[in-house]
């Protein structure tokens, strides 16, 4: 199999893993590390763009500084501490209480957590050739011990996700112990101290409102990721048809796009990788408000029987049908993105509908690229669920045909059609 | 020899829209307040993130420019010759079940897919150029999608 390919299929997975965290305080369809690294990116896109950060860099250690939970799984360096299980009910008690270490206990059972990621990751990148391989491996290491201001800066937000999280499973009183004396403890940055305060009076006192342009400017796009939180467990309605039981989020599939989008589009010294990536990881959120559609379906039987039938093969349609669906779909798409954004200062706002809006027309070169790591993206996905649930993979590669024309993505295709 | 463009009238329109939209927009960037190149004793990421920015501006501008330097507009083919699938050529086709189908055959440029528009350098697209009205075109999939090539028709000016 093609180095790419199996170092995908086995990220792949991280859209089946559920977050260790959320097991331990039983909460109910959890969300997965896949999910977890969407908002954990989403969020480092909004605040980096804030900061002025290189967003390039700041994406790239987002978007890789959980893969090697591929192998390692979701641990959190308390479990290295006296063998702890959480399928014990007493290990669960401790580690919901929270325990109170020594400076050189926590160091210890870090250094070991770290290694063990290393070596994850290593086993996990070791296909891919040299310089993919070192660029993965050290935007991850730049995520685990700072070396850059975006390095630094990622690994912060990585708290504050981990923290919205919390307090959206758990409500502000149970997340009150754990998750907010760890933000507490990690974050320095001036700006993401200054989010913590928002998210204190979000989740606290509702009453008080921001007094600064900046803790309003704040507070919009927390407003914004509370809503790009929805897109977590939110089943992709293409694999749902096929009647496949906890499907591919809208979350998961951002995320296995972006990854495609940043490893492919390296190897496009014409593309601006920024604006890739950023375009990349707003592509569908729309679906936060309608929800997410099929190409060209608007509606399907409710009899499986009869959905499957129509599924089997890719829609066809007159010219000006296609375009009347699409532009049907745009629209609606539009007001989404109009209203999904609104709570977020216009720089910001205007940049994401705008990127948005070149995806959805193909209207530049990163996003006529795009489109085509997109098909990629769902093909894979699909490959891999044909494998599983013998879904019928001939509508995709029909409708991958007339999508793509890129030669990288062009070979992958048919390396794909051969697994 | 350089590369010719080919686009329909309202392909080049675009492209002279994001050419002037994208000229506009380095005007606005490059004639504000600059960030400073160091802040402390590192790089300020800002005038980093600038830079970047104004690379990638002026290399699509470059790139917009040389399409507008090398832009053929589509023209129909002559008479005889509208029974062959080219460029601008908008194709009916029927599936073994009679269903009907329908793509427009543009540059990458103007592809757009969901709007019936693909590319002549897709699987689909190459496979249809060249192709006759009554002829059976074999699209290789895993599993092999045949159609009938129903209607050839070009847009005439």
């Amino acid at each position: 199999m093609d180095s790419i390919l199996r170092f995908l299929v086995e990220v792949n997975k991280l859209k089946e893993t559920i977050r260790t965290g959320w097991i331990i305080w039983r909460v109910k369809n959890p969300e997965t590390i896949a999910e977890h690294i969407f908002r954990v990116s989403f969020l480092t896109y909004c605040l980096g763009w804030k900061k002025g950060l290189n967003l390039k860099r700041a994406i790239q250690c987002a978007l890789s500084h959980d893969l090697c939970e591929v192998y390692a799984g979701d641990v959190t360096p308390l479990f290295y501490y006296e063998n702890l299980d959480v399928r014990k009910k007493r290990d669960r008690e401790i580690l919901m209480k929270g325990i109170r270490l020594s400076k050189e206990e926590k160091e210890k059972m870090s250094k070991i957590k770290f290694e063990n990621e290393r070596k994850s990751l290593l086993k996990l990148i070791q296909p891919l050739k040299e310089n993919l391989r070192n660029e993965i491996f050290f935007r991850w290491l730049d995520y685990e011990k700072g070396f850059s201001a975006e390095g630094k800066f990622t690994r912060q937000v990585d708290w504050i996700e981990n923290l919205i999280q919390s307090l959206e499973y758990l409500g502000p009183k149970k997340s009150g112990r754990g998750w907010w004396e760890i933000a507490e403890e990690k974050i320095f940055d001036p700006l993401l101290l200054e989010f913590l305060k928002v998210i204190q009076i979000k989740f606290y006192h509702r009453k008080t409102f921001p007094k600064s342009t900046q803790e309003k400017e704040l507070k919009g796009i927390l407003e914004f990721i509370l809503k790009i939180g929805k897109l977590k467990r939110m089943e992709r309605t293409y694999w749902k048809a096929w009647g496949i039981k906890n499907a591919e989020s809208v979350a998961e599939h951002i995320f296995f796009t972006s990854l495609l989008a940043w490893i492919f589009g390296r190897e496009k010294k014409h593309l601006n990788q920024t604006k890739l990536l950023k375009m990349a990881l707003s592509h569908e959120i729309s679906a936060v408000i309608i929800g997410d559609t099929i190409p060209y379906i608007e509606k399907l039987p409710s009899q499986i029987k009869k959905r499957k039938e129509i599924l089997k093969k890719w829609p066809r349609l007159p010219e000006y049908e296609k375009a009347k669906r699409f532009l049907r779909q745009y629209n609606k798409e539009k007001k989404a993105m109009e209203k999904l954004t609104l709570s977020l200062e216009p720089g910001l706002r205007k940049e994401i509908i705008s990127l948005w809006e070149e995806y959805r027309k193909v209207s530049s070169a990163e996003a006529i690229f795009l489109n085509q790591v997109n098909v990629l993206a769902v093909l894979i996905q699909g490959v891999l669920y044909h494998k599983k649930y013998k879904i019928t993979l001939t509508p995709l590669f029909e409708w991958a045909f007339e999508k793509c024309d890129d030669p990288i993505l062009l070979s992958f295709l048919e390396k794909l059609s051969k697994l | 020899m350089a590369k010719k463009f080919y686009l329909t009238k309202e392909g080049l329109e675009r492209v002279k829209k994001e050419y002037e939209e994208l000229k506009k927009l380095k005007q606005i960037k490059t004639s504000g307040e600059k960030p400073e190149i160091l802040h402390s004793e590192d790089l300020n990421p800002e005038y980093l993130a600038m830079q970047e920015d104004l690379m990638f501006l002026d290399f699509r501008l470059r790139e917009l420019e040389n399409i507008l330097k090398n832009v053929q507009l589509i023209k129909p083919p002559p008479k005889e010759k509208r029974n062959v699938v080219d460029l601008g050529a908008k194709v009916t086709l029927e599936d073994e079940e009679g269903k009907i189908n329908e793509f427009m055959i543009v540059e990458s440029l103007e592809a757009n897919p969901s709007e019936g528009k693909i590319s002549y350098e897709s699987p689909v697209g190459k496979a249809l150029l060249g192709r006759k009205i009554g002829e059976k075109v074999t699209i290789v999939s895993p599993i092999k999608v045949v159609y009938k090539i129903k209607k050839i028709k070009y847009q005439l000016d």
